[in-house]
């Protein structure tokens, strides 16, 4: 970066990388298995909370031959399980003796159910989409307890937070994560989660989860990325915005969805853009104009704009390190 | 943005922004550039003056590259998966796969049933050996089950799986299709792998594209020519040989996306791939986080410390490339290795053909080029022939930037010195040493030609077995290079001498690369 004067010409903010800051109904997939049996039918709608399908804990295969005039066709239900395939006048079945619920967090219509595959339902409201998320899809009361580049610890966290979804600004680690879902936190959203933290955590959500006893769904929503970078000022003013609200955290796609129809959703300027990456990472300020290529660090030559910051200075950022909100 | 001049189509010039951009704006910032650096053959071509064309009505040619699809790979048996896997890998698909030996069947219908799962690959050998004919029985039955359930799922039955369609009923109704394929090839190439890639990608996926484009460029530069492209979702390798005899030749292509520069979830091997190339001290984690975030924002953090990040993915990258594809056509060094890629558009362009020649070991002498304006792909789309030819013997000059040459002598044996080279260039000569274990650079501009003429103490292999050799080479941003390194490369186990070492032959090519 190196400072410039400001009398360079506006214009072509087009050339900055977008990113939507919220999308509109969004189509939610809930994996099944061979055996989990759906509970809803397409067209159908669905409340949040309610059961959709239940998912076998130890699904194993079972040969059975059925009587011929058994409707007997591959996915077909039978009081066994599902129907697999038929191999020399014997059917394979997929089946298990317990089963647990899979709910949705959203309210939605029921787009479509294929046994086996997925479920998937257009989900009511609007979503904040993020880069990915970890655990099973849950629902809770936003509640924000770091700023924007803040850091959350273990000892902040107690049963108070309980049913909650909370901000935690930039990043977490594997240990307040697995407090959290002690304490009866349903959700994390963060700014960064480094691949050991996502490692760490996704091995202990799976032995929690194999455990028998069932423990609520509880998911990690990552934002931005793999490294430590503070949430977007427009994000963190959609999540300000939704504090005390009931959102859900979807698993895939990856996102934060809310019904937004009673709150005032603040819309980032046109001419704000935010450095994602390098020196500057974290820092929203304000488009100037393209400077065409300029040298930068490592004696590499790259495309560049002329972007103002909150404390005066006008710097020469690589265009690939902007992004703007939409 | 090209152009007709002079009667000929010129490159006028060429912009790279991130995916997510407007393109419109690019466009129009291209014009301005243009018009600003000619204004006469702007307003010539329209593009300036007062009758000036609108942007929006300038003639396009678009080609957009989508993420590879997924294929889902069952066998009888364990060899028989290697096999469908390894040639599945190189035709532009992920691949996840097993075989009965190692999966029971209600797994087998839960990895088939995926809802990410675009299109299923079932096989045996053929005839089916005994080992896997009582197998492929039951897996006909099972994978017809899946068919049924999901009818616009693609399914290719190869080899000696031809003998279970019967399980599959009446394939003509399905919506998605049965295809009979023959059995996998020698070298992972070969019919199957040529019908796999076409279901992999539409003819104008400008990946397969490079294909058509590496044939044309062949048989307009009469040259040997090996094509390598790293990818975001994919890296392309094909070889193409001029047109002999008036029959047309056909490149051989390889799309893989196992190969990609940034993959989607990088594993130990691919970790472990970056951090053997790299000239940063780092550790596991740290670089796990750093390849997520280059596949998340690929143009993002190229400066510093990324681009360093960027030659090492690369690097990476293209062994991975190179282990899915080496066969017969790449045991010889090409007359004209070209490469292109968004991984080389932050790094200094004579830093690449050393990242190349460190990856890709093999006796001989290879003039190297940069698609630098990445419009190969976009012009092997063009699905005339004679139309697409035209365009690039016109086009070459502009679209190919020189890197220079690379001699790469093998079989030298250690030791203070393995002999002289003289080269003779534009009536200068310039003679030195040549020293076994390292790099010798030599100065020659783009577009000047010279004869390099070595005089070993030793009989070495140079493309043939000999000791004195005089070869002809062309200039570039990188001069001559000749590569006096072992073949194959060994690198030293300890990470901190590793990486001074790999520092050393780069900072050789890198202006400013502590700046």
């Amino acid at each position: 970066m190196s400072a410039l004067d400001a009398t360079v010409l506006p214009g072509d903010l087009g050339l900055v990388a977008t990113r939507r800051l919220l999308d509109g109904s969004l189509d939610v997939t809930f994996r099944l298995g061979p055996g989990d049996r759906p509970l809803v039918a397409s067209g159908e709608s669905v409340v949040a909370g309610a059961p959709i399908a239940e998912r076998l804990r130890d699904p194993r295969l079972i040969e059975m031959a059925l009587p011929p005039t058994a409707d007997t066709r591959p996915g077909t239900r039978i009081a066994e399980g599902e129907l697999l395939f038929d191999w020399r006048g014997h059917w394979r079945v997929a089946g298990g003796d317990v089963a647990e619920p899979i709910e949705t967090p959203v309210a939605g219509i029921v787009r479509d159910v294929r046994p086996g595959s997925a479920i998937v339902v257009r989900a009511n409201g609007q979503a904040m989409r993020g880069i990915v998320a970890v655990g099973g899809a849950t629902r809770g009361r936003l509640h924000i307890v770091a700023g924007f580049d803040g850091e959350l610890r273990p000892g902040s966290l107690d049963v108070g937070l309980a049913g909650t979804i909370l901000v935690v600004g930039s990043r977490i680690d594997a240990e307040t994560l697995t407090r959290a879902r002690a304490m009866g936190v349903r959700g994390v959203i963060v700014g960064g989660l480094a691949s050991k933290e996502r490692r760490d955590f996704g091995a202990s959500e799976r032995r929690q989860r194999a455990a028998l006893h069932r423990l609520p769904p509880y998911a990690v929503l990552v934002l931005e990325g793999a490294t430590r970078r503070p949430l977007a000022g427009p994000m963190m003013a959609v999540l300000h915005a939704l504090a005390g609200r009931e959102v859900a955290i979807t698993i895939d796609p990856p996102g934060l969805l809310f019904d937004a129809a009673e709150t005032v959703i603040p819309r980032p300027p046109t001419d704000l853009v935010r450095v994602r990456a390098g020196e500057l990472a974290g820092r929203d300020g304000t488009w100037v104009a393209a400077l065409g290529p300029r040298r930068f660090a490592g004696g590499v030559h790259l495309e560049a704009a002329a972007v103002r910051f909150d404390d005066g200075r006008t710097l020469a950022v690589p265009l690939g390190d902007l992004e703007r909100f939409i | 943005m090209i152009g007709r001049a002079g009667g000929v189509w010129r490159l006028l010039g060429c912009l790279a922004v991130p995916a997510a951009s407007d393109a419109e704006t690019a466009v129009d910032v291209l014009i301005r550039r243009v018009v600003a650096a000619d204004p006469d053959r702007a307003t010539a071509l329209g593009l300036g003056g007062t009758d000036r064309v609108s942007a929006d009505r300038l003639p396009r040619l678009e080609v957009r590259s989508t993420r590879p699809r997924r294929l889902a790979v069952v066998a009888g048996s364990e060899r028989t998966l290697a096999g469908l896997i390894g040639t599945a890998d190189r035709s532009g698909w992920r691949t996840v796969g097993a075989s009965v030996v190692t999966m029971d069947p209600l797994a087998m219908s839960g990895l088939l049933l995926d809802p990410s799962v675009d299109a299923i690959l079932t096989g045996a050998s053929d005839p089916p050996r005994p080992d896997e004919r009582s197998a492929i029985r039951e897996l006909a039955a099972l994978v017809a089950a899946v068919a049924g359930r999901r009818p616009d799922l693609p399914i290719i039955l190869a080899g000696g799986m031809a003998e279970g369609l019967a399980a599959f009923g009446d394939v003509g109704t399905r919506p998605g299709g049965v295809v009979l394929a023959p059995t996998v090839g020698a070298d992972g190439a070969g019919p199957l792998a040529d019908l796999l890639l076409e279901l992999a990608l539409p003819p104008d996926d400008p990946r397969r594209a490079i294909g058509p484009a590496t044939q044309s460029l062949a048989d307009v530069l009469d040259r040997r020519i090996e094509t390598i492209i790293l990818g975001h979702d994919a890296s392309v390798r094909a070889f193409a040989a001029p047109s002999a005899g008036g029959v047309p030749a056909h490149a051989r292509l390889a799309v893989v996306p196992i190969a990609a520069v940034a993959p989607d979830d990088p594993d130990d091997v691919v970790v472990d791939g970056v951090l053997l190339w790299s000239t940063v001290a780092s550790d596991r984690h740290r670089v796990r986080d750093r390849m997520r975030e280059l596949r998340i924002a690929p143009w993002a953090d190229a400066a510093g410390d990324g681009s360093a990040l960027r030659m090492a993915a690369a690097r990476a990258a293209l062994v991975r490339l190179v282990a899915r594809t080496d066969g017969k056509d790449a045991s010889s060094a090409p007359d004209l290795v070209l490469t292109g890629g968004g991984v080389w558009s932050s790094v200094p362009a004579p830093t690449v053909a050393l990242a190349i020649v460190d990856v890709i070991r093999r006796p001989g002498a290879s003039q190297f080029a940069l698609d630098h304006a990445r419009l190969l792909g976009v012009l092997g789309s063009i699905p005339d022939a004679d139309e697409r030819r035209l365009m690039l013997r016109d086009l070459a000059d502009d679209l190919l930037a020189p890197l220079g040459s690379v001699v790469t002598p093998a079989g030298l044996r250690a030791g203070r010195s393995a002999g002289t080279l003289v080269v003779h260039a534009s009536g200068s000569t310039t003679e030195l040493e040549l020293v076994p274990g390292g790099l010798e650079l030599v100065d020659l501009a783009p577009g000047e030609t010279a004869v390099a003429e070595f005089r070993f103490r030793d009989t070495v292999r140079l493309g043939v077995r000999g000791r004195h050799f005089a070869v002809d080479v062309g200039g570039g941003l990188a001069g001559l290079l000749v590569d006096l390194r072992d073949v194959p490369l060994r690198l030293p186990d300890r990470a901190d001498r590793r990486r001074d070492l790999l520092a050393a032959w780069q900072t050789a090519l890198w202006a400013g690369a502590d700046a």
